[in-house]
């Protein structure tokens, strides 16, 4: 822009002559300039726009903005704009009302966005300085405003607009034809119309329709309700939510999106999640009880839109599952079988992991819950521990039948996972020792191999402390192994005799191994001498050790020949079948020799048949001094037995043992084998005293343990608070078992009183390590 | 053996005065007692300074014939009786605690020397004065605590670490029988309890307790530490009040 710097007037000199630009316009001519973009304007807006000159209107239009007469064209334009707008424009919207309103208003959308665009290309330079300069809309926005205010929001048509277009929404969501496009263009309109924000969209459209939305779900969740199906329920809802999302996306604006959607979930899911979850005969316990994979994830889908719409179906999942654990454990004394308990309990983790897979793909919510039931349930019986143990003892022996190692490897790890809920895991140990004990002497392991297997699983879970003696069986197996080598030796160079017995010792460390009541028997002469030939050995190498015989834990195996008849000649031959595994004798009447395999205690009652035919029960037990418990069940199995086992006599016959029953040998004995192996009784688990009586153990072994743990405790901190202490012990020992805070208070008392700690003077209530 | 005392209704100060009144100085009182079967005949003696050898061969008198260090427990009798002090008496189980007597019914001379030194005392007469202020020092709530305290190793069996029961509620009715109203109902619940004995922390925690927790028990902090011996005694008081509903 040239400034007019000389002033006014011209100066007639030299060769440049600088003619000043006329600062100031008449009157007449603005408005000459003004009519005429006036008309030009009405032409455009009229769409004759094909005979105008753009290089034309657009220089007056800068030559009035230079002159500064910016003010009177915006004004103008305005007027224009509005006159238009108000008397044509809306007339013509207003008459089509009940006929065609939302072509018509679309089509006025368009022509008026059309022609602002040419109006505001030709007032360009306004835009850019009078509109700058005065903070004013720029001739577009002003264009939207007056279109928004005197058509869009004018009255009858603002109402007959949103009239239009939620019936539009109707008529679909019935599955009706709508006309989709008409309603984008109308909502894409509103949004334009807002200028910078989605104000107008918001509060001519979207409101109102999202309260319509509202209202409408809320009679359609009663209509699915109505069904009484949760999968169908389900079903719906979800083809509900995907429809809406779909019509928002493609037919209205795309930022409604979220909203409609959080209305659907308001209204359908959110409002009766509950009700839903629990419904009987199809809610979530029906599908878990149904193996409803696929309809568990769709509902965790769902539920999972809403808050607190996973912890809603968690909590009705963790009922049933403790429901269902319950039963399973709560299995009455008599009808308890360790396997069958184990086993089934392994059963319903398989059941909830499938479903923690499948259809909440590993939640953590659920994956919590799942734990925290079955460690609640797991220990509602006070036999979890002793028959876990029993179910690895199982797998661990000898003839498992159609397992493959991997099989057995599985099923142990699983059990592992059983074993980390167990709270009381030092009965455990206390069981699992017992039981690898029995494994180990009686020489039932399947393989060594798969023993330190399961040991090195509970070292990784519990420590080494759990495990350090069941290692030192281990080691004294295996030291029992190489003494028997150097036993023999020192036999075979010493020239000592056995007395005809075949000796096999194991030595074991009193610490390691379970300990045994204290029992004794009187051994008969042969290997009682032998056993002393083997103690002086062994002292002779170890003094200072002392050697006491377990008699409840050895076995024997007998030489012995039968001289009486056969057993019925028919009985025998149903029985054989197939090549006999036998070479016994042949001769139907000669003397028939067998092994008995037998138990240390049951040796020594056979052996007193060598001098005696008939003894009572009363002459065998002063005899050999056995226990009663175990003289019952060792008789029971060598009287009263199945017929191939059979190998003493009782009369009178009966059940009872009493002790004026006579025993004699039952001279009639056959079996198809050579070696006969005498079936122990066998005790599935303890029985109620034995239970007592191991329980009041792991209780001394409890205060031991917590004691010791106090002292480490406060040894290492000096002095503690009482309720600080209470929580350390807790949490020191609770991967062996839980201790309650009043037994904790007894044990602090205890050492008070022995003087390991003492109450600080100051406060009574913190304690002190006194050294 | 000291036996429950049951002076709730006798004044803290009576013994003093039923001394002196014997004597007729200081009297408040017009007793009409006159008995007195002191050795010393009733006269104030001039204060002496105090006289150690005096104080052993005062000792003498009372101790065993095959022990002279010793006053065993016929010789505590007659000190009392000389004393005119009952043996159940509280201010018997102070001075104790001036001697540091090991053990009750018993004196050794070095205890002997060591308490009544500190009182300057070398005759009766001049003990007999000490007596008001041996029972001042149990108003001193860190000297009652101290005496308290005492007489738990005092009063035990020294083969035994704890008090037995009957024992410890002589002591507590001795000790805190004016004191604190719950005893009787302590003792309650120990009778119908399965302790036989109480160990020092229990004793302690006694004392600790009369004068921490209110009659109402509203101020019971189950959390404080206290020994479990007090946590049943509290929940015993609950059920017997009606105001538990735990079994």
């Amino acid at each position: 822009m040239m400034k007019g710097g000389l002033g006014g007037g011209s100066k007639k000199e030299g060769k440049m002559r600088i003619r000043a630009f006329p600062m100031t316009m008449d009157e007449r001519y603005v408005e000459n300039i003004w009519s005429l973009l006036k008309s030009a304007i009405q032409e455009i807006q009229k769409k004759n726009n094909s005979g105008l000159s753009f290089e034309e209107l657009y220089r007056n239009a800068y030559t009035m903005v230079l002159h500064k007469h910016g003010e009177r064209l915006y004004n103008g334009l305005r007027e224009v704009v509005t006159h238009h707008l108000e008397s044509k424009v809306r007339q013509d919207v207003l008459a089509s009302l009940n006929n065609n309103f939302l072509q018509t208003l679309n089509q006025a959308w368009n022509d008026h966005q059309t022609s602002m665009v040419m109006i505001r290309d030709i007032l360009m330079y306004m835009d850019r300085v009078y509109v700058q300069q005065n903070n004013v809309d720029n001739v577009y926005n002003l264009g939207l405003i007056i279109f928004r205010d005197q058509v869009v929001r004018y009255g009858g048509i603002r109402d007959h607009l949103r009239h239009i277009l939620l019936e539009m929404v109707v008529r679909e969501r019935k599955g009706e034809v709508a006309d989709k496009l008409s309603v984008r263009a109308a909502c894409q309109m509103l949004m334009v119309l807002g200028i910078d924000s989605r104000a107008v969209y918001e509060e001519d459209f979207e409101r109102p329709f999202l309260s319509q939305s509202a209202e409408f779900y809320r009679s359609e969740s009663q209509r699915f309700l109505g069904e009484n199906s949760a999968s169908v329920y389900i079903k719906k809802v979800e083809a509900r939510i995907n429809e809406e999302s779909e019509r928002a996306k493609h037919y209205l604006d795309e930022s409604t999106e979220q909203r409609i959607v959080a209305v659907v979930e308001e209204e359908l899911i959110q409002k009766h999640m509950k009700t839903i979850v629990e419904m009987e005969n199809s809610g979530v316990v029906h599908m878990l009880k149904c193996q409803k994979t696929d309809d568990l994830h769709c509902m965790y889908k769902l539920l999972g839109r809403v808050s607190d719409g996973l912890r809603t179906m968690a909590s009705c999942v963790s009922a049933h599952l403790r429901e269902e654990g319950k039963a399973l454990v709560n299995v009455d004394e008599s009808g308890a079988n360790a396997l069958n308990f184990v086993q089934s309990l392994l059963d319903l983790k398989d059941r909830y992991d499938t479903f923690l897979v499948k259809s909440f793909v590993n939640d953590p919510i659920f994956k919590k819950m799942i734990s925290s039931d079955f460690e609640y349930f797991l220990n509602l019986n006070l036999k979890s521990p002793e028959y876990l143990s029993l179910f690895i003892d199982d797998k661990l022996k000898k003839g498992v039948k159609g397992m493959t190692e991997q099989d057995i490897e599985l099923v142990l790890d699983k059990t592992m996972v059983l074993f980390r809920f167990l709270q009381e895991k030092d009965i455990f140990e206390r069981y699992y020792k017992q039981h690898l004990a029995k494994r180990l002497l009686l020489n039932k392991s399947v393989s060594d191999d798969s023993e330190k297997n399961m040991i090195s699983k509970l070292k990784t879970e519990c420590g080494c402390q759990f495990t350090s003696k069941l290692e030192g069986m281990f080691k004294d197996m295996s030291i029992s192994n190489m003494l028997m080598e150097d036993f023999k030796n020192h036999i075979q160079t010493s020239g000592t005799s056995l007395c005809g017995v075949d000796l096999s010792v194991r030595v074991l460390t009193t610490g390691f191994w379970p300990t045994q009541s204290p029992a004794t028997c009187t051994l008969p002469l042969a290997p009682r001498n032998a056993f002393e030939v083997f103690r002086r050995f062994y002292l002779a190498k170890h003094s200072g050790r002392q050697l006491t015989l377990q008699p409840g834990l050895g076995s024997a195996d007998l030489s012995a020949i039968f001289y009486g008849p056969r057993r019925e000649e028919s009985e025998l031959k149903e029985k054989s079948d197939g090549p006999s595994s036998s070479t016994s004798s042949t001769s139907a009447n000669g003397p028939r020799k067998h092994i008995i395999s037998v138990s240390t205690y049951q040796m020594c009652i056979l052996m007193l048949f060598n001098t005696r035919d008939r003894l009572t029960y009363d002459d065998i037990m002063n005899e050999t001094d056995i226990p009663k418990k175990d003289l019952d069940r060792a008789l029971q199995s060598l009287a009263m037995g199945k017929p191939t086992q059979r190998v003493l006599v009782k009369s009178p016959k009966g059940k009872d043992i009493l002790p004026s029953s006579i025993f004699a040998v039952n001279d009639s004995f056959t079996s198809k084998l050579h070696r006969v192996k005498i079936q122990t009784v066998a005790a599935k688990g303890e029985s109620e005293p034995e239970r007592k009586e191991t329980r009041s153990k792991v209780d001394e072994d409890r205060k031991h343990e917590i004691e010791a743990a106090i002292v480490r405790i406060m040894k290492a901190r000096k002095t503690m608070q009482h309720n600080v202490l209470v929580s350390e012990v807790t949490e020191q020992l609770k991967s062996r078992f839980l201790p309650s805070p009043v037994i904790i208070k007894k044990r602090i008392e205890g050492l008070i009183e022995r003087e390991y700690l003492a109450r600080t003077p100051e406060d009574r209530k913190v304690y002190t390590y006194v050294a | 053996m000291p036996r429950n005392s049951n002076n709730s209704t006798k004044r803290k100060m009576d013994l003093g005065e039923d001394v002196s009144s014997m004597f007729g100085k200081r009297s408040k009182t017009n007793s009409n007692s006159t008995v007195n079967r002191s050795r010393t005949k009733g006269m104030e003696e001039a204060p002496t300074s105090f006289n150690q050898k005096k104080c052993i061969a005062w000792f003498r008198q009372y101790s065993t014939p095959n022990n002279a260090d010793t006053i065993g427990p016929e010789g505590v009798e007659a000190f009392c009786r000389d004393l005119n002090v009952e043996p159940e008496n509280i201010a018997l189980l102070v001075l104790s605690w001036k001697m540091g007597a090991k053990q009750m019914g018993f004196f050794t001379l070095q205890e002997w020397l060591l308490g009544l030194t500190d009182l300057q005392c070398d005759s009766l007469a001049k003990l007999q004065g000490k007596l008001n202020y041996l029972h001042s020092l149990l108003l001193d709530s860190s000297n009652f605590k101290s005496i308290y305290r005492y007489a738990f190793d005092f009063s035990r069996d020294k083969d035994q670490r704890s008090l037995d029961v009957e024992t410890a509620k002589a002591m507590l009715g001795l000790l805190l029988g004016r004191q604190w109203s719950l005893l009787n109902s302590f003792f309650q619940f120990l009778d119908q309890s399965r302790y036989r004995v109480l160990n020092k922390d229990q004793w302690c925690n006694v004392l600790e307790f009369s004068r921490a927790v209110d009659v109402d028990l509203k101020n019971y902090d189950v959390d404080g530490a206290w020994p479990v011996m007090l946590d049943e005694f509290v929940e015993w008081l609950k059920v017997t009040r009606g105001e538990s509903n735990i079994q």
